[in-house]
C-alpha cells in the first residue's frame, strides 16, 4: 500500500477485548497532518479504548498504530509522548501546588550553566509558549488557583515543549463554558496552523461540525464512517451513530402501569451540577434517564441516594418528602441505588458474595448486634440461587466473578434491603449479551412486582427496549421527556446533544467512555 | 481440612513462631519452662497485649492510633490522683473510662470527620496525650497506691501463682473475637477497611464505625492502666513510653494487614505471645533493652516487607502489574 | 447523621479555613512567630533581652537543621520518626572517632554526614522501594538505629572533654556577636530555600509530594525521589549531630532522643503539609523559632518542662487541621472538572 505522506495517524485493523466484552473490533481510519479529527460516538462505542491504545496505555489486541508511516509499539504513555502523541483528559495530571511554568516544564526545565534551573528563561519561554497558544496566563500564578479551562491549557502548553505531533483532547468542552470553549477553538487553530494534528473526542456535535475537518463515527466498537465534515449534518452524523437494527434478546412487554406514584422528585438542584429536576416514577414503572455523560444524571442519583445531598428539593416516598442527607437515611427510607461503578462503589470485591450481599442489611439480620458467616449465607443463599450467580461457594471473594455475575450479587444486595424504590445507573455496563439478558429479564419481573424504577443508561437499544418512560438530561437539566411509542434513538441523541441554553453548566461528571 | 490450613497459614506459622521461640528460650535457660517465671513474666503481657486488641480494631478499619499508650498513660495518673484522693475503686475505673472515651473520641473525629492524615494527627495526639499525663502527674511518679486499686494487676488466683489479670485478658480477647468476627460492627470495619466508599454507598457510616474503633481501642488503654499500676505499683508521665513499636509489631506480625481490611484475632493473640516468649527468652539471654528494641523493630520491617513482596506490591525492575502506583503516602 | 456531618462538616471546615493560599503561608507563620513575641515580650519579664535571644537563637539552630531535613521528607508526603536515632547513631560513633582521632579536622563532620546519609538510604530504600509506609518503617529504624547505637556504643560514654580543642570551642564561637551555629542554621535553610527553586531534582521532590500518579506518569522516577528525600535527611541530620556532640556535654548511647516530635512541630508549625507537595524552608525556620521561643518563654514563666510536650502535641494536631483545609480547597479547585 503506498504511504499517503499527508496521513499523521493511521489506524489499521485494530481491535481490543476484556475477556469476553469486545471494546473495539477491527477498526481502520487515518488522520490527515494538521488536521482537526473529530472521533464521536456514543457512550460506549470504543472511542476511550481506543485512544487509550492510541496513547500507550494499552496495548492493542490485533492491528497496527502507525506515526508518520512508523509504527508504534508503546510500552508506556511515556513513550508515546516521546513520538509526540499527547493525550489531554478530563482529571488534569498535573502538580497542583506548583506554578504554571513548573508544570510546563516540569522534568525538562531549562538548565543554566551551573546545573541549576535557569528560572528566568523557564518562565520566559512558558510566557512565549502561552503566548503562542493566546493564552493569557501568568506562569508564574500557581496552579491550584487556575480554572478548569486554563489548567487544560497548560496541559496543552505541558504537551507542546516536546516535538508535539498528535494532540488528542477527550470531551474539552465538557466542563467548560462557551467563552472558554471558543477560546479553546482558537488554541487548536493555533496548534494546526503549525502543523499539529488534533484528535478531538466530543458528544457535542454542533462544536465538530464547527472545527473539524474530518470525522469519524464509531459505533459498538466498530468503524462506521470517516469523511470530511462538511459532507455531514447533524441528522446524519446521528444516525449514524445510532442506526443500527434494534436487535436486543430481550423486549419488555408489559401493559402500561397503572400503579400510584411512589416515587416524587422535586425541585432536586446543586450548583453548577444540576438544577430544578423534578419527575416522578409510578409503581410498576421503568423510567429511563438518557442523555451524554456528563450531563449529570449519575449525579442526580446520588443526590436521590444521599450520597451527594443536593442543596436543595425534595424526595418524596409514598408521599413521605425528605431532604437526602445520608445514604444511610434513604436506604432507611426504602431507597436502593445500584452505583455506575460496580467494582469501586457497588461491591467490597475482596469479600465474599455472601458478605457482600448481607452488607446493606446486616442489622436486619443479626441479632443483637452479632452474626456468623452460617446467618449470611443462608441469607444470602436464596437470592443466589434466584440470580443464578455462577461460583464454587457463597464465600468465594466476589473478585473472582465475572462482569455479570458481580452484577447479580449487586442486585442481590440491593433487593435484599427490601427497597421501595429501585435506582440502577448503568447496570448493564461492561456485561456480556447473555447476561444481559438475564438482568433485563431480572428488571422487567421486578418492575411488574410492583416497584418503581429508575434506570440510568447509555445504551440506547436498552433503554428504548425497557422503558416506559425516557427522560433525557443534558447539562444538569430534563431537556425532553419521551413516551414509549414516540422514542426513537436519533429523537433522544438529539435532545441529548443539545446544549442547555439556560447556561447550567454541565459539571461534574462520570467518568468520559 | 485443606481450605482451613490454607485460610489460616499465617496463624499457623506464628504459632509455629511461638513454639521455635519457646524452644529457643528453653535451650537458653533451665528456668524458662518454669511456671512460675512464666506467670511472673507476663507482667508485660496483658497491658500491652490489650492495647494491640484495640489497635487492630482500628487498623482495620484502615486507620492508625499512635496516641494508645499516651492515654493509657494519662489514665495511670489519674487513678494515680483518685487513689491519693481516696476515691472508691469504682468511681476511678468509671473516671478513666469516660476520660479514655473522650480521648478516642477526640482522635476519631480528627480522623474521620475531619478526614486528617491519621498517621501525623495521632503522633500529634500521641504528644499532647503524653503531655497531658505529665501535666497531671508529677515529676516523681505517684507510689502510694490502695491495695484495692492494685488488686487487679497484682493478685493471684485462689492460692495458685496465675496472675487474675490474665483473666481479663482472655475475656477481651473473646470480646474482640466476637467484635471482629461475630459482629455486624466487625462486618462493617471489614468491608470500610477494604472499600471505605463502596461502604459508604452501602449505607455504612464510615465516620460513625471508625468513631468507634478509636473509642474501642482507648477503652482498652484504660483497662491496660488499671492492669499497669497493679503490676508496677507506680504511675508517672512516662508510663508505657515507647511500647508502641511493640503493639504496632504485634499487630503486623498477627497479619493485620497495615492497610486495612484483613486480620484476624488469633493471629494477633499468636503473635503477641510470640513477641512476648521473645522478649522473656531475650531477657533470659541478658540481652539489653535497647538491642530488644533493635530486635522488634527489624521484625517489623521484616514482616511488612515480606507482605508487600507476597503480596506483588514491590517492584525490582520497573513496575510489574500496577503500572499507576506512586510512593508510598504515610 | 453520621457521613452527612463528616462530610459537610470537613467541606464547611476547610472552607471557613481556606481564605489563604500556599504563598501566604510562611508569611503566616512569620505573623504568629512575631505575635508570640509579643506576647511573651509583655508578659514574661527577661524576656526580650538580647541575651535571651541568644539563647532562644542557639536552641533553635540545631532544630532549624534537623527540621529542614525531616521537612524534605513531608514534602514527599511522607514522615521520619527516625530522626532522633539517626542523631543518636551518627552522633555517637563520629563523637568516638574524634576521641580517637583528634587530629583528623574535617574527617569528623565527614563521618557524621556518611553515617547520616547512609541510615536515610536505609529508610527510603523500605519506604520507596518496599512500599512499607513511611511511619511503619521509621518507627522500626528508629528502634534499629538505636539499637545498633547502643552496640556501637557498649556501655562506653564519650566525655566532652575527650573531643578535640577546636569542636568545644567551635560550638561556643561567634561570629559578629552572633553564635556560629546559629549563622550555620540560617545558611542552612537559607542554601535549601535557594536550591529548593533551582535545582531540578529538588523540585522533582516537590512535584511527587504534591502528586504522586502524576510525578509516576510523566516518568519522574518518584522512587528515586523519595529515595533521596530520605538519604539527604539522614545526611542533613547527620551534620546537626556533628553540632550536637559538640555542645551537649558527655556523649551517651540515648542520644537525640525525643528529638522526632520536635522536628515535626517545627516542620508543621512552618507551613509544609503533611499531604505533601509545599513547604518553604523559610517557613521550617521560622517555625523552628516559634518552638524555641515557647519553650523559652515556658522557662521563663517557670512553667514545668512537660507543657512543652503537650503544646508541641496540640500544636502538631492544630496546625494539620489548619493545613488541611488549605489542602482540601487546592484539591477542589484543581479537580473542579471532575467532582
Amino acid at each position: 500500500m503506498a504511504e499517503n505522506p499527508d496521513y499523521r495517524l493511521r489506524v489499521e485493523g485494530v481491535s481490543k477485548s476484556f475477556g469476553p466484552v469486545v471494546a473495539v473490533r477491527g477498526v481502520s481510519f487515518a488522520v490527515r497532518a494538521g488536521a482537526v479529527h473529530a472521533l464521536v460516538g456514543e457512550n460506549g462505542a470504543g472511542k476511550s479504548t481506543l485512544v487509550k491504545m492510541i496513547t500507550g496505555m494499552l496495548r492493542p489486541d490485533e492491528g497496527a498504530i502507525l506515526l508518520d508511516g512508523g509504527e508504534c509499539r508503546f510500552g508506556t504513555t511515556i513513550d508515546a509522548r516521546r513520538r509526540g502523541i499527547t493525550a489531554v483528559y478530563q482529571d488534569p495530571k498535573l502538580f497542583p501546588h506548583l506554578d504554571v511554568a513548573e508544570n510546563i516544564f516540569m522534568g525538562f526545565q531549562p538548565r543554566g550553566a551551573s546545573g541549576l534551573i535557569n528560572e528566568r528563561r523557564m518562565y520566559a519561554e512558558a510566557r512565549r509558549i502561552l503566548d503562542e497558544l493566546g493564552v493569557d496566563v501568568d506562569p508564574r500564578s500557581l496552579l491550584a488557583r487556575r480554572s478548569v479551562a486554563e489548567i487544560q491549557f497548560v496541559e496543552i502548553a505541558r504537551a507542546m515543549i516536546a516535538d508535539m505531533r498528535l494532540l488528542i483532547l477527550d470531551e474539552p468542552t465538557a466542563s467548560l463554558t462557551p467563552a472558554e470553549a471558543g477560546r479553546l477553538f482558537e488554541v487548536v487553530g493555533s496548534l494546526k496552523r503549525r502543523g499539529v494534528s488534533i484528535l478531538f473526542i466530543s458528544h457535542r456535535l454542533e462544536e465538530v461540525r464547527r472545527i473539524a475537518d474530518d470525522v469519524t463515527v464509531m459505533r459498538d466498537g466498530e468503524h462506521v464512517i470517516t469523511a470530511p465534515a462538511s459532507s455531514f449534518s447533524e441528522e446524519s452524523m446521528v444516525h449514524y451513530m445510532v442506526g443500527r437494527e434494534l436487535k436486543s434478546f430481550f423486549v419488555r412487554q408489559e401493559p402500561p402501569p397503572k400503579g400510584a406514584v411512589v416515587l416524587e422528585i422535586a425541585g432536586l438542584s446543586l450548583p453548577g451540577v444540576f438544577k430544578d429536576v423534578s419527575f416522578s416514577v409510578r409503581a410498576g414503572e421503568i423510567v429511563g434517564l438518557a442523555g451524554l455523560v456528563g450531563a449529570g444524571r449519575t449525579e442526580i442519583a446520588e443526590a436521590i441516594f444521599g450520597i451527594r445531598p443536593p442543596s436543595a428539593g425534595t424526595v418524596a416516598i409514598d408521599g413521605a418528602k425528605t431532604r437526602p442527607a445520608s445514604p444511610g437515611q434513604m436506604l432507611r427510607k426504602g431507597v436502593a441505588y445500584i452505583p455506575e461503578n460496580r467494582d469501586e462503589n457497588g461491591l467490597v470485591v475482596e469479600l465474599g458474595i455472601s458478605s457482600n450481599i448481607c452488607l446493606s442489611v446486616l442489622d436486619r439480620i443479626g441479632k443483637a448486634g452479632l452474626i456468623r458467616r452460617s446467618t449470611e449465607s443462608g441469607f444470602a443463599r436464596p437470592f443466589s440461587e434466584d440470580f443464578e450467580i455462577k461460583a464454587p461457594s457463597l464465600h468465594s471473594a466476589v473478585a473472582s466473578l465475572s462482569g455479570g455475575n458481580r452484577q447479580k450479587v449487586v442486585l442481590a444486595k440491593w433487593l435484599a434491603t427490601k427497597p421501595k424504590v429501585l435506582i440502577l445507573d448503568e447496570p448493564t455496563h461492561g456485561i456480556d449479551v447473555g447476561t444481559k439478558a438475564q438482568v433485563h429479564k431480572r428488571i422487567s419481573e421486578l418492575a411488574a412486582g410492583g416497584f418503581p424504577v429508575l434506570m440510568i443508561s447509555s445504551d440506547l437499544p436498552e433503554v428504548l427496549a425497557m422503558c416506559d418512560r425516557i427522560l433525557v438530561v443534558a447539562s444538569g437539566s430534563i431537556v425532553a421527556e419521551f413516551s414509549r411509542e414516540e422514542a426513537t434513538q436519533e429523537k433522544i441523541m438529539t435532545a441529548a446533544s443539545r446544549v442547555s441554553k439556560a447556561g447550567a453548566r454541565a459539571g461534574e461528571a462520570g467518568d468520559g467512555r | 481440612m485443606n481450605r482451613a490450613i490454607k485460610d489460616h497459614s499465617w496463624e499457623l506459622f506464628i504459632g509455629g513462631m511461638v513454639l521455635l521461640a519457646a524452644v529457643w528460650a528453653t535451650s537458653l535457660s533451665p528456668y524458662y519452662l518454669n511456671a512460675e517465671q512464666l506467670l511472673f513474666s507476663s507482667r508485660n503481657l496483658v497491658f500491652t497485649g490489650v492495647m494491640g486488641l484495640g489497635l487492630s480494631l482500628v487498623i482495620l478499619t484502615g486507620e492508625m492510633d499512635l496516641s494508645l499508650p499516651s492515654i493509657l498513660a494519662v489514665c495511670t495518673v489519674l487513678l494515680s490522683k483518685a487513689s491519693a484522693a481516696g476515691l472508691p475503686l469504682p468511681v476511678a475505673l468509671a473516671g478513666i473510662v469516660l476520660v479514655a472515651l473522650a480521648l478516642g473520641a477526640i482522635n476519631g473525629f480528627l480522623v474521620a470527620a475531619l478526614r486528617l492524615p491519621a498517621l501525623a494527627v495521632t503522633l500529634g495526639t500521641m504528644g499532647a496525650y503524653r503531655g497531658l499525663a505529665f501535666i497531671i502527674g508529677s515529676e516523681v511518679g505517684y507510689t502510694g497506691f490502695d491495695g484495692r486499686y492494685k488488686w487487679l494487676g497484682e493478685a493471684k488466683i485462689g492460692a495458685s501463682s496465675i496472675p487474675v489479670m490474665l483473666i481479663p485478658f482472655a475475656l477481651a480477647v473473646l470480646a474482640f473475637m466476637v467484635i471482629m468476627h461475630f459482629s455486624t460492627f466487625g462486618r462493617r470495619c471489614f468491608a470500610i477497611g477494604n472499600n471505605a466508599s463502596a461502604a459508604s454507598y452501602s449505607g455504612i457510616s464510615v465516620v460513625r464505625t471508625k468513631l468507634g474503633a478509636y473509642m474501642i481501642a482507648a477503652l482498652m488503654a484504660a483497662l491496660g492502666a488499671w492492669v499497669f499500676i497493679g503490676q508496677f505499683g507506680s504511675a508517672r508521665g512516662d508510663n508505657a513510653n515507647g511500647v508502641i513499636l511493640g503493639i504496632i509489631t504485634a499487630v503486623v506480625l498477627g497479619g493485620v494487614d497495615i492497610n486495612g481490611g484483613r486480620g484476624t484475632i488469633l493471629g494477633v493473640l499468636l503473635s503477641t505471645i510470640f513477641l512476648w516468649t521473645l522478649r522473656n527468652g531475650m531477657g533470659l539471654a541478658n540481652i539489653a533493652g535497647p538491642i530488644q528494641q533493635l530486635i522488634i523493630g527489624a521484625l517489623l520491617v521484616t514482616g511488612v516487607l515480606a507482605s508487600n513482596f507476597m503480596g506483588g506490591r514491590i517492584e525490582f525492575a520497573g513496575p510489574r502489574k500496577k503500572a499507576m502506583t506512586g510512593p508510598s503516602a504515610p | 447523621m453520621g457521613d452527612k456531618g463528616g462530610a459537610t462538616l470537613a467541606r464547611r471546615f476547610s472552607n471557613a479555613v481556606s481564605r489563604n493560599t500556599l504563598r501566604l503561608r510562611v508569611f503566616s507563620v512569620l505573623f504568629s512567630l512575631v505575635a508570640l513575641t509579643i506576647v511573651f515580650a509583655l508578659t514574661t519579664p527577661n524576656f526580650l533581652n538580647f541575651q535571651n535571644l541568644k539563647v532562644i537563637a542557639f536552641n533553635s539552630a540545631l532544630l532549624t537543621i534537623v527540621a529542614c531535613a525531616e521537612a524534605l521528607v513531608v514534602i514527599t508526603r511522607n514522615l521520619d520518626v527516625s530522626v532522633g536515632s539517626i542523631i543518636g547513631l551518627a552522633g555517637f560513633v563520629a563523637a568516638k572517632f574524634a576521641a580517637a582521632n583528634p587530629g583528623s579536622g574535617a574527617l569528623i563532620v565527614i563521618v557524621a554526614v556518611s553515617i547520616g546519609l547512609l541510615l536515610g538510604l536505609v529508610n527510603g530504600l523500605a519506604v520507596a522501594y518496599g512500599k512499607v509506609p513511611s511511619i511503619v518503617a521509621t518507627l522500626g529504624t528508629l528502634a534499629i538505629f538505636r539499637g545498633v547505637t547502643y552496640i556501637v556504643g557498649s556501655g562506653i560514654e564519650v566525655p566532652s572533654g575527650n573531643l578535640p580543642r577546636w569542636m568545644i570551642h567551635g560550638a561556643d564561637a561567634t561570629l559578629l556577636g552572633m553564635p556560629l551555629v546559629v549563622l550555620l542554621a540560617v545558611a542552612v535553610a537559607l542554601i535549601l530555600a535557594f536550591l529548593g527553586r533551582g535545582l531540578p531534582i529538588l523540585r522533582r521532590v516537590y512535584a511527587v509530594g504534591s502528586n504522586p500518579g502524576a510525578a509516576v506518569f510523566y516518568g519522574l522516577r518518584a522512587n528515586r525521589v523519595v529515595l533521596f528525600a530520605f538519604a539527604s535527611c539522614g545526611a542533613l541530620v547527620g551534620l546537626a549531630a556533628f553540632l550536637y556532640i559538640s555542645r551537649v556535654g558527655t556523649i551517651t548511647v540515648n542520644l537525640g532522643r525525643d528529638w522526632e516530635m520536635t522536628a515535626l512541630a517545627a516542620v508543621v508549625l512552618g507551613g509544609v503539609s503533611t499531604t505533601g507537595g509545599s513547604g518553604s524552608f523559610i517557613g521550617v525556620l521560622f517555625g523552628a523559632l516559634i518552638l524555641s521561643t515557647i519553650d523559652n518563654g515556658l522557662v521563663l514563666a517557670r512553667a514545668p518542662e512537660f507543657w512543652r510536650m503537650f503544646i508541641q502535641g496540640v500544636a502538631i494536631v492544630g496546625a494539620i487541621a489548619l493545613d488541611s483545609g488549605i489542602e482540601r480547597r487546592i484539591q477542589a479547585i484543581f479537580k473542579h472538572g471532575k467532582g
